[in-house]
């Protein structure tokens, strides 16, 4: 069984991480090659048209694997109101239209997922036992944990440091340390060094930066790829990323601790519930309750990422702009059409618009208009 | 009395009759926006963020049409109606929607239908709606028996009659004007067009698509015209399971009259429908299978009548020659 898996964000690490820790000869990880314009292009080409963006470059990533010979593709499937439910039978389609001999094993995302997760695990490890299925799990976590928890100083270093860049250079190096690491202790040392090397990063003490907090849809907003690394360029302007979304966070509390009650969006959707009463699928309630909520821990600003016809998100943007809770929201929409420089300008613009709304109302003068 | 406002849009093509039925039997009055024009298409324009939809965009302008002119909007946040079959995040998200863009909107009924949570919370949701009007149990109870009846004869009344909801409603959408289009009497071509209610029914977002085949000789189906049980069949054979009840219907219908050996398919959605983007897909494959000519019209507010014309007038040609070829 040759296992090919589509990209977001650093998530393939997990998927190393357990194939190596449960791999038993059988069964073999094709991670394909990084998300590039390549796989753009061939998303785009046999995709259907008005698709969105995450379903082209999955299907991408996807028809690539397909190339170095995967047989069995693993994919996320909601059950909700947005596309996603969709997504593995037009893939799978697609896929065997254009002649590779692939079956798809699914990871249902909305609903099922404990059960899901164990069946796949099943799949993959013919029959592995459970303590070390979880030992695996435990291992694959770690990583992904410190990574976020290290791309989390990364988003304020990159606001303050004196050298631009030198934080995302030493953030590489650290997903490259880590992904290598063998073992847990691995993982705590090379964390715990690159940690250190991101405090001797030189900073500028009087540096002031504007807060902005990211939100919106799932896998533009972890995929650097597909949001073209915003929360890099944001850094370069001088801002300060906030981002409650995580893979580690998703994975965490998606697949074991909401089975146990725990609900991490409670507080934001509390505060979503004047302006939208109900969950719209995806991640659009979401992106509303958090909007209110960094208006009242008093963010500067709130960039909201969404693929160009999402519809949870659409619904999201129409109704953000009217909460009382008023802070400036930037909606940025991806698709194969767009350009960096594009984003590039509006995000300056943007910037531009905080700084000087902050200096307004630290000058006393509260009133906007 | 109250007044209840039923914005001309969306889900109105499918349940006005229940919709109507209910209320009435409640002892309200249903007041229903006029047909689309400029006024509306403007003012839902410019209401709504560029990326919305244009049927959503339209569903705005409707209610600001009736903003001053009734004492409650109704718009029901449709979630499901079916066994884990959905409908677009924008239908559920409908209620909130309005009241952030059109503040002036008298207050909003939004009872949510849900059928995946079974029919109870579906009949405790019409109840709540039903308080609004009468503290009566009974007399909810049998307004929605009689809102149950109406709908099921209502969709029935089409497919017996193969007529479309705005004849079954007995009106003219753009009625004795000098637009109106005077049908082929003798049609010699079939010509199924399969698309979403509120698109294909919608004479101003389509350019009178429906009139136009017909007076170029065309005998045009639309999914409606077809009982719903085919329907469904013809999308378990075609999909398996659907994720979307309303584009289940629209793919269904493709497939039932791909199989009436129809002389042509035209499918109509508009500009960034999300479920569109993947469902049409597989009538479009079925379509190449069937040799079936098929054409996928994609609308939005910029689409222009002499291009859509030009677009039908080709197709149709296509068609009369295929089938002075084949026969």
């Amino acid at each position: 069984m040759r296992i090919g898996i589509p990209h977001c964000g650093h998530g393939y690490l997990i998927a190393e991480a357990l194939v190596q820790k449960l791999g038993n000869g059988k069964s073999e990880l094709i991670i394909p090659p990084p998300t590039s314009h390549r796989t753009l292009d061939l998303g785009v080409k046999y995709s259907p048209v008005e698709a969105c963006l995450p379903f082209k470059l999955t299907l991408g990533n996807l028809i690539e694997a397909c190339e170095l010979g995967a047989d069995t593709l693993i994919h996320a499937r909601g059950t909700g109101v947005c596309r996603l439910g969709y997504y593995v039978k037009g893939q799978e389609q697609i896929i065997r239209d254009l002649g590779y001999d692939a079956h798809f094993l699914t990871l249902d995302v909305s609903q099922h997922r404990f059960r899901s997760i164990m069946r796949l695990m099943k799949d993959l490890t013919n029959g592995a036992p459970p303590p070390q299925i979880i030992s695996a799990l435990y291992f694959a976590m770690g990583k992904l944990f410190a990574l976020d928890k290290m791309e989390q100083v990364v988003h304020k270093v990159r606001a303050v440091e004196l050298e631009k860049g030198m934080a995302n250079q030493v953030y590489r190096e650290a997903v490259k340390a880590i992904g290598q690491a063998k073992t847990v202790r691995e993982v705590k040392n090379a964390t715990r060094e690159y940690n250190k090397k991101l405090d001797q990063v030189p900073k500028d003490p009087a540096a002031d930066p504007v807060k902005v907090s990211i939100v919106g849809e799932v896998f533009v907003v972890l995929d650097p790829f597909a949001n073209m690394d915003i929360e890099m360029e944001l850094g370069k302007l001088g801002v300060e990323v906030e981002r409650t979304m995580s893979l580690s966070r998703w994975v965490k509390y998606r697949l074991f601790l909401n089975y146990l009650g725990v609900n991490e969006w409670k507080e934001v959707h509390k505060a979503a519930m004047p302006y939208l009463k109900r969950n719209v699928g995806g991640d659009g309630w979401e992106s509303v309750g958090e909007k209110v909520v960094h208006a009242r821990e008093g963010y500067d600003g709130v960039v909201h990422l969404a693929p160009f016809t999402c519809m949870p998100e659409i619904v999201a943007q129409n109704i953000m702009p009217s909460t009382k809770e008023d802070i400036p929201v930037l909606t940025v929409l991806y698709d194969e059409q767009m350009a960096r420089l594009g984003m590039i300008t509006k995000l300056e613009a943007f910037v531009d618009l905080l700084k000087f709304r902050r200096k307004r109302k630290r000058s006393g003068n509260l009133s906007w208009r | 009395m109250f007044k209840v406002g039923i914005p001309r849009a969306l889900s109105y093509y499918q349940y006005l009759p229940a919709w109507k039925a209910f209320f009435g039997a409640l002892g309200a009055e249903t007041v229903v926006s006029p047909p689309t024009n400029k006024a509306i298409f403007t003012a839902g324009n410019s209401r709504a963020v560029a990326e919305t939809c244009l049927p959503v965009k339209l569903f705005f302008g409707h209610v600001l049409s009736l903003a001053n002119k009734c004492d409650y909007m109704f718009i029901p946040a449709m979630r499901s109606l079916g066994k884990k079959a959905y409908y677009c995040s924008k239908f559920i998200g409908l209620p909130d929607m309005t009241r952030a863009l059109v503040p002036e909107c008298p207050p909003i009924l939004d009872p949510e239908i849900d059928l995946n949570k079974g029919r109870r919370a579906l009949y405790r949701a019409i109840y709540d709606l039903g308080c609004h009007f009468s503290s009566d149990k009974s007399r909810i109870k049998k307004a929605t028996e009689q809102a149950e009846k109406v709908h099921s004869a209502y969709r029935k009344e089409m497919s017996a009659r193969e007529i479309t909801p705005i004849q079954a409603f007995g009106e003219r959408h753009r009625g004795e004007d000098k637009l109106y289009l005077e049908p082929d009497i003798s049609p010699s071509l079939s010509v199924a067009v399969i698309g979403h209610q509120y698109v294909i029914y919608d004479d101003y977002i389509n350019h009178r698509l429906i009139s136009r085949l017909q007076a170029m000789g065309g005998r045009v189906f639309t999914p409606e015209m077809a009982e719903q049980e085919a329907l469904d069949i013809a999308m378990m054979k075609l999909g398996g399971a659907p994720h979307w009840s309303f584009e289940a219907d629209i793919v269904g219908a493709g497939e039932y009259y791909l199989e009436a050996e129809l002389d042509g398919i035209i499918s109509v959605a508009v500009f960034g429908c999300g479920p569109d983007s993947m469902m049409i897909d597989m009538v479009r494959r079925r379509a190449r299978e069937f040799r079936t000519p098929f054409l996928h019209l994609s609308l939005d507010e910029h689409t222009s009548e002499g291009g859509l014309v030009t677009r039908l007038e080709a197709f149709l040609d296509m068609v009369k020659r295929r089938k002075r070829v084949c026969v």
